[in-house]
């Protein structure tokens, strides 16, 4: 039985429909992202799943058992917000136990839970500071103490990372995968950062305006989005993506973009002519000096440490390309490309089209 | 001379002209009415002009006799009564209610919201003659209860106006917190809303206490019985008795102001951040 199951849930703000009929099941255990740019929904479902805002339709339950008619506080559920919305007039310690002493909990039980959760985050030198005397990184930890402290079926965080500087947060994010590993609670996240979802997410659920586009690995996201806005939304920098057609000529199969062609090696004659759009993620480009290959004129070389990325033209189209860190073509050269044919994407009518190998 | 010069001895010589017409205008009668309550009445008869006032004639039997001889000891708990009322009901009253056109959504909300201060369209002085007939009627003029519910109408719409400006202030996700961590709606307002606004009830409280304690024209129309008198109701009484004797009035009034000057200065500085609170969220 899943943790959670959302079925076909729409809502509504005024003449804006926020959610679009959404159908998700989260498993036990599970920590699911869900990413999406800002106004995507997400939020909206979070707190739907909360109880704190009520759905025009559909149906929310938790271990199976429909909770519509429940108010947020019997729902068995914790929130971290993004905002952390620590109780300012409450030490810390009374943030952590209000939710307990709400629920009547016996004191000693309350110390107990209170000093555990307290080490586990590694909190025990705040408990008695009032929430203004603390840094963001720590009021952030006292607002995972807050829902962990309860044990709860399910933590719904919302975008809880993103009031911290971006050292703290890459920190943070990996103690909170950490945590996750050692509590094995249940857990929704919602982000519009897709590293926060690549690397924290069992599953992955991309949303856009209202609907969810896929839900899968953060794995299989990557390396098969269903539509060409997941394949965007995801990789950074992201998938240079190109309107065309796919043309048979010959025993070749190849794209026609807008001012350049590119045959497609390895592609079976399977796939029939007619538009398509390309998608080439830049770290699945090679570059080479071979004349006969399709040439990039280099616009820009920019660095990035680790590695460097070209931003040049192919025909009348932009494209970004991931070289390493030791390539360094000069801006107004030309370079030529190689692709490797298991790694190209191909849409049709948005979606993503199966490619059948040779 | 510069510039900056002679614009900085124009506001100087405009902020002494101020203090000078401030002290003559509100400092000096308060001054008068003091040093007069000190003063035996042979003294005041003698000396009508004498401004000052020696130590060691100070003394206190004009407060004696307006307390104890002029029933003031029991104007004044008369007076607390229904000021302390009046705060209890308005400021739990404002509460609910600004809580309510803040954050519940109800058909009108928002006309409720923006019509709060609409009864400050009518003047006191046009409602107390109606009241008055109503009342009379009804056979409830002669109490407290009525002059409470009276307080309570006319100082309503600005405690509400100033707590919901205030509530507007506070993060809503605090109250998603406290109802995910276990509250009811009104535990949400009472254990969260109402300690963070602390400040912003001080404020209502103060002054609803003010508007409740000096209110004149309410006591003077529905109040028949002496023993039901306001302190300011009872000044009057006092000083339209056959016996005028000024040192008396003088003392009473000193019994009607100080209280309000004490409660001032105890929350002026709650008082401040109340109301600057708002501009910028704590």
């Amino acid at each position: 039985m899943p943790a959670l199951t959302l079925k076909g849930i729409f809502k509504r703000f005024g003449k804006v429909q926020v959610l679009k009929g959404i159908d998700l099941e989260v498993n036990h255990g599970e920590f699911c992202v869900l990413l999406g740019p800002s106004g995507c929904g997400k939020s909206t479902l979070l707190n739907i799943t909360a109880g704190l805002f009520k759905q025009e339709a559909g149906t929310v339950l938790i271990d199976g058992q429909p909770v519509d008619h429940l108010s947020p506080r019997e729902r068995d559920i914790a929130m971290v917000f993004q905002s952390y919305a620590l109780y300012p007039h409450m030490t810390v310690a009374g943030n952590l136990s209000f939710g307990l002493r709400m629920r009547k909990v016996p004191k000693q039980t309350i110390i107990e839970q209170i000093s555990e959760t307290a080490q586990l985050l590694g909190i025990e030198d705040l408990l008695d500071r009032k929430p203004s005397e603390l840094s963001g990184g720590q009021r952030q930890r006292v607002a995972m103490g807050r829902a962990l402290v309860r044990r709860p079926k399910l933590f719904l965080l919302d975008e809880p990372l993103s009031n911290l500087d971006a050292r703290l947060r890459a920190n943070v994010r990996l103690e909170l995968k950490r945590l996750h590993q050692q509590i094995r609670g249940t857990i929704i996240y919602v982000t519009h950062d897709q590293i926060e979802a690549m690397t924290l997410g069992d599953r992955v659920v991309v949303m856009k305006e209202g609907e969810i586009r896929q839900v899968d690995l953060p794995k299989v996201i990557y390396s098969e989005p269903q539509d060409t806005f997941v394949a965007k939304f995801i990789g950074s920098p992201e998938m240079n993506l190109y309107q065309g057609e796919i043309i048979h000529k010959e025993n070749q199969v190849s794209f026609k973009g807008n001012g350049f062609m590119l045959e497609l090696k390895g592609v079976g004659k399977e796939i029939e002519q007619g538009e398509a759009e390309l998608g080439l993620r830049p770290e699945d480009i090679e570059i080479g000096a071979d004349p006969a290959r399709l040439p990039v004129k280099v616009e820009i070389t920019s660095h990035v440490g680790s590695e460097n990325f070209i931003h040049g033209r192919i025909g009348n189209e932009t494209i970004t390309i991931r070289v390493s860190k030791d390539e360094y073509p000069k801006p107004g050269s030309e370079v030529f490309l190689k692709i490797n044919p298991n790694r190209i994407h191909l849409f049709r009518g948005g979606l993503r089209h199966p490619l059948v190998k040779l | 001379m510069t510039r900056e010069r002679i614009e900085n001895g124009i506001i100087l010589g405009l902020r002494i002209t101020g203090m000078i017409f401030f002290f003559i205008v509100v400092a000096f009668p308060f001054y008068w009415m003091i040093v007069s309550s000190f003063k035996p009445l042979e003294e005041m008869l003698l000396n009508p002009g004498n401004l000052g006032l020696s130590i060691n004639k100070i003394n206190f039997k004009a407060y004696y006799e307006v307390l104890f001889e002029h029933d003031f000891s029991r104007y004044i708990f008369n007076s607390l009564y229904v000021s302390i009322a009046t705060v209890l009901l308005s400021v739990s009253l404002a509460t609910i209610g600004g809580y309510a056109v803040t954050r519940l959504h109800f058909r009108g909300q928002k006309v409720m919201s923006l019509s709060i201060l609409l009864i400050y369209m009518f003047p006191a002085i046009v409602l107390v003659i109606p009241l008055y007939v109503l009342f009379s009627k009804m056979g409830l003029r002669d109490s407290f209860h009525v002059l409470i519910l009276v307080y309570l109408a006319q100082t309503l719409p600005v405690a509400l106006y100033m707590l919901r400006s205030y509530f507007q202030t506070l993060p809503v996700e605090l109250e998603h917190a406290g109802m995910i961590d276990g509250c009811s709606r009104l535990g949400v307002i009472l254990r969260i809303v109402v300690p963070l606004s602390a400040p912003a009830l001080a404020t209502v409280a103060l002054y609803t206490f003010m508007i409740a304690w000096n209110e004149f024209l309410f006591a003077f129309m529905f109040l028949d019985s002496p023993e039901k008198f306001t302190l300011s109701r009872g000044v009057v009484q006092l000083a339209d008795s056959v016996h005028l004797s000024k040192q008396l009035v003088m003392a009473a009034s000193v019994m009607v102001s100080i209280p309000i000057i004490i409660l001032f200065f105890v929350f002026e500085r709650h008082l401040v951040r109340g109301l600057t609170a708002g501009a910028l969220k704590g």
